[in-house]
């Protein structure tokens, strides 16, 4: 009696799949995505349910959670350094806006501090930075 | 002599590594994107400092700590302040709302606040302190 040769033949897997669903993520995510904001770690911008239009500012300032405010990562700064920074830049005088990244958790005193101290600067108009909510109306 | 000619084998191409840039593509994208949305709230100037002028009296609506709100000291709701808003707005689009948040009320609260007054058209809305929080000292 011959017995059948039961030795497995090695198949080859098919990757074309693979890679065509891996290509169409990363297509996914370059158009739904966009290069993630450099705001200091831990700070949580206020959300907002009013959609608008996020534009650039002349100047960017956090106010971290623990009410200072900060031009980089590092060091906190006075509000008198910077409104000399704003008189420096011109950025009064050319009337351009300023934008404020402060944690949803920083206290409104700071806030009203900001607002006095930059206008006093003749800053005209800040621009408070706000992250949509995902139930926002348009 | 003539020597006798291999055939060639097809050439197999490797796909390990495709593979492994492509997942690393994937993983850079991944990481570095962000996937939220920002909006700006704009803030006037406040009063006296050359701001706008408005030719109807400003509103002015106080937020305690706690979340109460005042419409020019009489204590409301938020469905109030998005109404009387709305109607005020209606009449005059260049109304001025003053805002003045306690000190000790949190930038969430303001703007949860904000948003309802634009929610309903305001479009010049300053921030002035508390009348209780107002340093001696300023003066």
């Amino acid at each position: 009696m011959q017995l059948k040769n039961t030795r497995r033949e090695m198949k080859s897997i098919d990757l074309l799949p693979l890679i065509n669903v891996v290509f169409l993520l990363i297509l996914f995510v370059l158009i739904a995505g966009r290069p993630s904001t450099n705001h200091p770690s831990g700070l949580e911008v206020a959300r907002s349910t009013v959609q608008s239009e996020h534009e650039g500012a002349a100047l960017s300032i956090w106010l971290k959670q623990d009410d200072g405010f900060y031009l980089s990562d590092i060091k906190p700064v006075t509000l008198s350094e910077v409104s000399d920074l704003v008189v420096e830049k011109g950025i009064a005088a050319q009337g351009l806006p300023l934008e404020l990244i402060a944690d949803r958790r920083a206290t409104a005193k700071q806030l009203l501090a900001f607002r006095r101290a930059m206008a006093a600067a003749g800053v005209g108009e800040i621009r408070l930075k706000t992250e949509l909510k995902s139930d926002a109306t348009p | 002599m003539q020597l006798a000619r291999r055939p060639r084998r097809a050439g197999f191409m490797g796909l390990t590594p495709l593979i492994d840039m492509i997942f690393l593509l994937l993983l850079f994208f991944l990481l570095g994107s962000d996937f939220v949305t920002y909006g700006q709230s704009r803030l006037a100037p406040p009063r006296g400092t050359g701001g706008a002028t408005s030719a109807a009296p400003p509103v002015v609506i106080t937020l305690g700590a706690n979340g109460a709100l005042n419409w020019n000291g009489a204590p409301i709701d938020t469905a109030f302040l998005r109404r009387e808003t709305a109607k005020l707005t209606a009449q005059n689009d260049e109304q001025i709302m003053v805002l003045m948040p306690a000190g000790a009320a949190n930038v969430q609260q303001v703007t949860d606040i904000m948003d309802a007054l634009q929610g309903a058209g305001a479009q010049s809305i300053t921030l002035e302190r508390d009348v209780f929080d107002i340093d001696l000292a300023d003066f």
